[in-house]
């Protein structure tokens, strides 16, 4: 079973940094991206597998990007990060063709096993 | 004296002190201008139509009494005219009936005078006249055989006509009468013979007083000279000039009205009795018809009278009615005001609620991440000296988050609203920056440039912190909305006549129309979605300036933007 590649979309820096780190002591591949464009840009080098978005981040619409995720590659799966309660925006993602949502703080097993659901679901429509 | 004109009354009409607009009792003076407007609104349409009708009402009542007076003297005139010609007849039967000869003889004619006198009455005496004028001939009371007649009228009338009925005169009687004659040719000889009635003016009296009058009124017979032919009421004996009203020339029966100089208006009816030159007149003075109207003027008034007490008790119920549910709905419609102001509180308490989850949340997440993977760590080697300087970085980067949240949480105290005015002394740039911090998340987010265009010479003011960050959040919350991304918002702060502090908020957003402008400061008024928008914000925002004893003021061109001008006194000072 080979590694997942998972990218990581979320402004703060810090947050992105540690929980890549954690992820990759968990054998996933993880590439990092602070804004829109930085995403798409690396999106488009290596396509990943499991994409972990956070809809607020600066220069770019989060549903905009995970709509251009789904147009690229619908067999990409998209996790949603949010930070607060914002059941709209989650709600709009979802409907989008998000495969699941997270809220911040994350629980570190509960990303592991969305993004291992994920990966199956993937390799499912793959095959 | 001050001048009545429209102005004063409807200074007078709408004047607030009249009807205590302003006043409690404003329910009271609603209730009675309603009445009063609603009394005056249906009782002056009744009032005309009343009017109307009763002018109306007496015109037709007046015109049937002319056409009942038309009808009346015509038929007077004719029975006169018919107990004329009667006795005409019966003279002219006389002269087929007998010769001449047989009328000549005294006894004869004072048969035919008794028979004629007993069928007709009025009738005085009877004479035979001849040619020459003298009577030859006489029956009655007096001795007039062998009078000349031939100087008088009537005589050169009969020859020439050969009937003749005469105008009344005194003759030799001297007494009031008249005659009626018939000339008669003689067949044999060249010549012609005259019998001749004399007839009481008692008799026509009697007609002329039959026309059913009353007291004012008078009715008479005239000539065609104007010469009174019967004794009047008020118009002289007989026999003398009436010269009041012209004789109408037409040989129309007539009713007119005609004005008199010595008895005012009067109506005046005028009716030829044919055959003779004579004129029935008729002046009536009295007015008959106007009886009428005054039994039917007083029903009149009670129905008024009546109508308005009952439009009054109704309108005054019905007003009372109104009055109440306007009482009634405002009172529901403060309590609305009241709890929706208390809703606007919440959903601003829940905007910001979200606002502050939202960037505790994030400093919490970074904490989660970095003492997550220093579990990790430890959960994978048990090496704590090698990885000591990754420990002390990751332990940094938890308390600078932990400060960050620290930071957010004493800007929310400063938030927190108090119900009583508070009285800080502090820096308004200071408060501005605070304010815009707090939002600056959303503003990177929808990439808005924000400037603040701080003056650095402003001195401290004293007022109440939380509530003017409050404004100062929703007017900029506010502009966020107006603007497109990528749009600007400017904060200016400058002072203004050496106490007071103007807030300048300005973007260049879609702007507020003309006819909106107006509103925007009343409760409920706004311009956003169904549901994203309370309509309280500035209306909130507006009360809490006037408070401070400040003033907003806003101006707006369609397009190109919305500036909002908050001044503030440096010190406040209690209202």
């Amino acid at each position: 079973m080979s590694q997942i590649k998972v990218l990581l979309v979320d402004d703060e820096i810090e947050f992105v940094s540690a929980l890549a780190e954690r992820l990759q002591m968990r054998n996933y591949i993880v590439n990092t991206a602070s804004n829109g464009l930085e995403a798409m840009a690396l999106f488009h080098k290596s396509p990943p597998d499991v994409v972990i978005l956070d809809l607020r981040i600066p220069g770019m619409n989060g549903i905009e990007i995970l709509k251009s995720i789904k147009t690229f590659d619908p067999s990409i799966e998209v996790i949603i990060l949010t930070g607060h309660g914002d059941i709209e925006s989650v709600e709009q993602g979802m409907k989008s063709g998000a495969f699941e949502y997270i809220m911040k703080p994350i629980d570190i097993g509960e990303l592991t096993a969305k993004i291992d659901s994920a990966m199956e679901k993937r390799r499912k429509s793959l095959t | 004296m001050k001048k009545f004109n429209l102005s004063n009354f409807k200074e007078w009409f709408i004047s607030h002190d009249l009807f205590g607009l302003l006043g409690s009792d404003r329910y009271k003076s609603l209730k009675r201008r309603i009445v009063i407007l609603e009394v005056a609104l249906s009782i002056l349409p009744l009032l005309i139509v009343v009017t109307i009708s009763y002018f109306w009402f007496q015109q037709i009542l007046k015109d049937d009494y002319r056409n009942q007076l038309k009808w009346d003297i015509e038929n007077t005139g004719q029975s006169i005219e018919t107990f004329l010609n009667e006795r005409l007849s019966f003279l002219r039967f006389l002269t087929l009936s007998y010769k001449y000869d047989e009328l000549s003889d005294y006894k004869k004619l004072s048969n035919v005078f008794y028979a004629f006198k007993r069928e007709f009455p009025g009738i005085v005496d009877i004479g035979i006249i001849d040619d020459n004028g003298i009577q030859i001939a006489y029956a009655g009371p007096y001795k007039l055989t062998g009078v000349d007649y031939s100087n008088q009228n009537w005589f050169n009338e009969v020859v020439i006509r050969s009937s003749n009925i005469s105008d009344v005169y005194m003759g030799y009687r001297k007494i009031p009468h008249f005659s009626i004659a018939v000339k008669k040719d003689l067949p044999e000889k060249e010549g012609f013979w005259i019998i001749r009635a004399t007839i009481d003016m008692e008799t026509l009296k009697k007609y002329v007083y039959a026309l059913n009058i009353g007291e004012k009124d008078d009715s008479f017979i005239i000539n065609k000279d104007g010469i009174l032919q019967t004794d009047t009421r008020f118009h002289g004996k007989a026999l003398n000039k009436y010269i009041e009203t012209p004789i109408p020339s037409n040989e129309q029966t007539l009713v007119k009205e005609c004005d008199i100089k010595v008895h005012g208006h009067q109506i005046c009816g005028y009716s030829p009795i044919k055959n003779t030159d004579w004129f029935l007149i008729t002046v009536i003075r009295s007015t008959p018809y106007a009886r009428i109207p005054g039994i039917f003027r007083n029903e009149l008034f009670f129905i008024i009278i009546f109508s308005i007490l009952l439009n009054t008790f109704i309108t005054t119920v019905i007003a009372q009615a109104i009055v109440n549910k306007i009482k009634q709905t405002d009172m529901e419609r403060e309590e609305a005001i009241a709890s929706c102001e208390h809703a606007g509180k919440m959903a601003s308490i829940g905007r910001l609620a979200s606002g502050v989850a939202h960037e505790i949340n994030n400093p919490l997440a970074i904490i989660n991440e970095k003492a997550g993977l220093m579990k990790d760590i430890l959960e994978s080697s048990d090496d704590l000296q090698k990885n000591k300087y990754k420990f002390l970085s990751l332990l940094n980067g938890i308390f600078d988050s932990i400060t960050r949240a620290r930071t957010i949480t004493h800007r929310l105290l400063g938030f927190s609203r108090r119900m009583d005015l508070s009285h800080d002394l502090f820096d308004l740039n200071e408060a501005i920056k605070e304010v815009v911090s707090f939002i600056d998340k959303e503003i990177q987010f929808r990439n808005i440039n924000l400037v603040l265009n701080l003056s650095p010479e402003l001195p401290r003011i004293e007022t109440d912190k939380g509530q003017l960050q409050q404004v100062i959040l929703n007017i900029i919350n506010n502009a966020i909305d107006a603007v497109e991304e990528d749009g600007r918002i400017e904060v200016i702060t400058e002072m203004r006549d050496n106490n007071k502090i103007r807030i300048i908020i300005s973007d260049n957003g879609i702007g507020i129309p003309k006819d909106k402008i107006k509103h925007i400061f009343e409760p409920f008024y706004t311009t956003k979605e169904k549901g994203k928008g309370t309509g309280l914000g500035l209306s909130i925002s507006y009360g809490i300036i006037q408070k401070l004893g400040g003033n907003i003021s806003v101006e707006s061109e369609v397009g190109k933007g919305t500036t909002f001008s908050i001044d503030m006194p440096l010190k406040y000072e209690a209202i």
